[in-house]
């Protein structure tokens, strides 16, 4: 799967359509970010709400009327993608530390061992199954920092975290990840 | 049997993950919900600046050490009340610029 990374020319873009929103109340330009936007937003929450696609279609409308407010507090600093992202995180806590949230099925299930794999989707669902058992905040520094592409510094800013303890819940992931998944290695992890 | 290393842990997250949501209405159903943006009123403001300078040339206008201090700076000399009116316009520059530069991030 391609990341999806900004290029320099993309920023460029959202610069220019976020001026237009500021400079012109123009709600078009805010459209034209959203439809860039969206789709990363909403697969951002739906990992962090662990699938939950109506949970985090609420939190992705929420995140994107809050951009839309705070428009002017956006002074690119970051990538547009990365302060949504941090929006979109806050969102998420927010949402996360309501007793409501607490009794929801997170589709945890136990994983102790792995059997001798059979396939990549055997292989997946492990990974799946193995990143659930992660610390909520090495999931979090991993979906960042590695599915959505973001450096250690942009992780640390969407999670509002210290660089050194993004590091270091990266690495404490992976080394997990890899001791769980040990039983893959030269099965085609590949593919 | 050697652990698989960082580069595969990371090639497995990143092809685990789905990628961007197909928008399907997404867009839409969030342009339909956006208030309408607060116009931030700039005149009341500038009216509030000029009032109070204005208020300020009045009552000074007519104390001794400002008229003094006035005086004798336009005319280049620099006496203690000239000096006095020089500090205290610095001064209040000063504030100002520190609240224009403080102004933004209280947005």
């Amino acid at each position: 799967m391609p990341l999806v990374a900004d290029t320099p020319a993309q920023e460029q873009v959202d610069h220019a359509l976020v001026t237009r929103v500021l400079l012109g109340n123009d709600p078009r330009a805010f459209e034209q970010l959203l439809r860039r936007h969206q789709g990363m937003v909403r697969a951002q929450l739906r990992r962090l709400t662990q699938g939950d696609e109506a949970a985090a279609d609420d939190l992705a409308q929420e995140t994107f009327v809050l951009a839309w407010r705070k428009l002017g507090q956006f002074r690119g600093e970051a990538r547009f993608s990365t302060w949504l992202y941090r929006i979109a995180y806050s969102c998420f806590l927010q949402a996360y530390r309501r007793p409501a949230w607490s009794g929801r099925d997170t589709q945890e299930d136990t994983f102790e061992h792995h059997r001798a794999p059979d396939s990549s989707i055997d292989l997946q669902l492990d990974l799946a199954r193995a990143m659930r058992k992660l610390s909520s905040a090495e999931q979090a520094v991993l979906l960042h920092g590695v599915q959505l592409g973001l450096s250690h510094e942009e992780t640390a800013y969407v999670l509002g975290m210290p660089l050194g303890t993004v590091k270091t819940h990266a690495t404490r992931g992976k080394a997990k990840l890899k001791t769980w998944l040990a039983a893959w290695q030269g099965t085609g992890n590949r593919e | 049997m050697h652990s698989p290393d960082d580069n595969d842990i990371d090639a497995l997250l990143r092809q685990s993950f789905e990628g961007p949501v197909a928008d399907d209405g997404f867009t839409d159903r969030v342009m339909q919900r956006l208030p309408a943006r607060r116009h931030r009123l700039s005149w009341p403001m500038l009216a509030g600046v000029a009032a109070g300078i204005a208020t300020c040339w009045l009552s000074l206008s007519s104390a001794p050490l400002y008229r003094a201090g006035w005086t004798d700076w336009l005319s280049g000399h620099w006496s203690s009340p000239a000096i006095i009116v020089w500090l205290a316009l610095s001064g209040m520059s000063l504030l100002a610029l520190g609240w224009v530069l403080a102004e933004p991030e209280n947005r």
